[in-house]
């Protein structure tokens, strides 16, 4: 998986590319981990190039999101897929994160 | 209100056979398997809550067309658990409380739409019910135990009244009524069926000896037959054989592998056999869809394959000794693959062994020079063929033994095994393999233009459980392979994914909680969760020495 990181004002933006599974969670966590506790403490995922996300890419999500709540810092997500769509419904997540359709929408009022 | 049934609790494997039941009475009310799913989902969850109370619950199940709107009324019985109502009412159109005598009841309600062609004749009804009624294991289990108590009872009286000698003839007289009752006798079996059909005859000898047959659909590919033969007659070789033909029928519907079936069935029957009792038995699986046959032989005679080129072949392996005779053993399996118009011919000894006024006996050969001549225009015809050849032969002698027949000849369906395509791979327990496991998934999914969202879902189906197999099912440092076979047809995609790990089954455990906030979450279970709502079918198998989890995804329910 590539891993892409911008900045736009005071949120950093991460692009993930490819999988999020068993075998690229530990790599997006640890980069993940750099930026929540370096960063501004504003982070928006944006799964517009993201084939498929597992259980394992669901639990960097929410590791992710419970170290920048603890930093009183703030995750948003961005331009899911059908299945990833599906994956967050059925597992509660689009309901304990902020989703957004697109990246601008993400920005808005971030 | 039309009554269907009755999903009774208490038993191991309640839950399952609920939510199987309202899958399928769903599914052939509406054609719309997505409803179905969910709502068998939901059913087994509020059920699951109700069967951990003291008392065993049950659901009767009926559908109502007198109101505005046609029903389908799920009646949910038993005290204790704790039932999420809000979970049901965001499922089902009616969500109340009634009393049925002085239990408490959940009423669930489903407005329906009854799909063109479904309606509700006499006919489908019948059907419906059946769904609904078929029995679990624990059910044929306590029928059984009733049928031994009515013949216990009986047995009483008998041997209070009567002398020695009527004795005996009431004895052999109910042995073989036992005997009888437990076969299938009519044909055709299954009359809707175009893809396979089974005859069988079982003509008792007076002095009864142990013969049986049995027949029966596992799922809507897999018809499991088999033929055994008691050793001994009268009340306790009937009896034993009830005991092992149920055994056999109650382990086949959730174990599609005739090794494992016997092996299973061996220790149950061998475990506490005092009378020393045995049983040979030739059993077979056949996929009626691609023609794959897999079979046990144990210790049974071997049964003959007629090719529609007219050749016949002995299936003459033997995987194991009669049943009974030593617990612990584990049983091999063989198979083959039938062609349209290939017939599978099983008997018993009584056939070969059948005497003429002199003394002579019957032997194989001349069954085979039957088999051989046979213009086979039916398995009827077959059956029958070599039936009145043994009864010619015999003449006027007395019949010493059982004869039995079964034969099934497969025909398999319009289009057949084509347009399914099939992707085997066998990997190490080692995490990078997961991702050649979706490489090679991929490259499949693109060159038969597998749908975006399917393609993906399924990558997640690998990732969750071959990880799972990967992390947990070995306890030692050793190199294990892990089996993964996609197939892919016009209409769904089936995966089986084997490991020889320990016994596990990853869909036993409860649904983690989805509804709780983010602080309060726990990870565990979720990538099975994910797995049992993205597919449309789950199960898993112990086999013998493996681990099977079978996976359908209808190909319909996307895009």
């Amino acid at each position: 998986m590539n891993i892409s990181v911008s900045v736009n004002g005071d949120v950093t933006v991460v692009g993930f590319e490819g999988n999020l599974d068993t075998n690229t969670a530990p790599e997006a966590e640890a980069r993940l981990d750099e930026l929540a506790s370096g960063g501004g403490g504003k982070i928006l995922i944006d799964f517009a190039d993201l084939d498929y996300i597992s259980s394992a890419g669901l639990r960097v999500l929410l590791a992710t999101a419970k170290k920048l709540r603890g930093a009183g810092g703030n995750l948003r997500l961005c331009s899911l897929n059908e299945m990833v769509s599906e994956v967050f419904e059925i597992s509660g997540f689009s309901t304990i994160f902020a989703v957004f359709p697109t990246e601008a929408e993400a920005l808005e009022g971030f | 209100m039309i009554e269907l049934g009755t999903i009774t609790g208490g038993a191991e494997g309640a839950v399952r056979d609920a939510r199987r039941k309202v899958h399928a009475a769903l599914e052939r009310l509406t054609a719309d398997d997505m409803l179905a799913s969910r709502i068998a989902s939901v059913t087994s969850q509020i059920f699951r809550a109700i069967e951990r109370g003291a008392n065993p619950g049950r659901i009767i199940v009926r559908f109502d067309e007198a109101g505005a709107q046609p029903t389908f009324v799920l009646d949910l019985i038993g005290v204790g658990g704790e039932v999420d109502e809000a979970t049901a009412a965001s499922f089902f159109d009616q969500v109340v409380w009634v009393r049925v005598g002085d239990v408490p009841c959940l009423r669930l309600g489903l407005y329906i739409h009854i799909a063109p062609g479904l309606e509700l004749t006499e006919r489908r009804v019948a059907e419906l019910r059946g769904v609904i009624e078929q029995k679990g294991r624990d059910a044929l289990m306590q029928e059984l135990t009733l049928k031994n108590r009515e013949l216990q009872d009986s047995f009483d009286n008998l041997r209070r009244t009567t002398t020695a000698k009527e004795r005996m003839e009431s004895e052999l007289n109910i042995g073989r009524d036992i005997q009888m009752s437990m076969l299938p006798l009519e044909f055709p079996a299954f009359p809707h069926r175009t893809d396979f059909t089974v005859f069988a005859t079982l003509e008792p000898a007076r002095e009864v000896g142990g013969d049986f047959y049995d027949f029966f659909l596992l799922d809507e590919d897999r018809f499991c037959f088999c033929v055994g033969d008691v050793s001994g007659k009268g009340v306790p070789a009937a009896l034993f054989m009830a005991v092992t033909k149920t055994l056999i029928k109650s382990r086949a519907t959730n174990d599609f592998s005739p090794a494992s079936i016997l092996t299973h069935v061996n220790d149950e029957i061998s475990t506490n056999n005092d009378s020393a009792m045995f049983v040979t038995l030739w059993l077979g699986i056949l996929d009626v869809t691609s023609g794959a046959l897999e079979y046990t032989n144990a210790g049974h005679n071997p049964p003959y394959l007629l090719r529609h080129t007219g050749e016949v072949v002995r299936l003459d392996e033997r995987h194991g000794p009669v049943l009974g005779a030593v617990d612990g053993l584990v049983y091999s399996e063989g198979s083959g693959q039938l062609e349209r118009g290939d017939v599978v011919f099983v008997y018993t000894d009584g056939v070969t062994e059948a005497m003429d006024p002199d003394g002579q006996l019957y032997e194989e050969d001349r069954l085979v020079e039957v088999l051989r001549a046979s213009d086979i225009d039916s398995v009827e015809s077959l059956v029958r063929a070599s039936t009145d050849d043994v009864w010619r032969f015999q003449a006027d002698a007395e019949q010493a033994d059982d004869v039995t027949v079964l034969a099934v000849e497969f025909s398999g369906r319009p289009g057949g095994s084509e347009g399914v395509h099939i992707l085997e791979l066998s990997v190490a327990n080692r995490l990078e393999e997961i991702d050649s496991v979706n490489e090679s998934f991929e490259a499949f999914a693109a060159e038969h233009g597998l749908p975006e969202k399917v393609r993906r879902s399924m990558k997640l189906v690998f990732d969750d459980l071959l990880n799972n197999v990967i992390s947990y099912a070995y306890e030692d440092e050793e190199e294990h392979r892990i089996g993964v076979r996609v197939e892919l047809s016009s209409d769904r995609v089936a995966v089986r994914i084997s490991d020889d790990g320990h016994p596990f089954n990853p869909f036993g455990r409860n649904a983690p909680d989805t509804a709780l906030a983010l602080g309060a979450r726990e990870i565990g279970g979720l990538g099975i969760h994910l797995v049992q709502n993205l597919m449309d079918e789950v199960s898993y198998t112990r086999r013998t020495d493996e681990n099977v989890v079978l996976l359908v995804k209808y190909l319909s329910n996307s895009e």
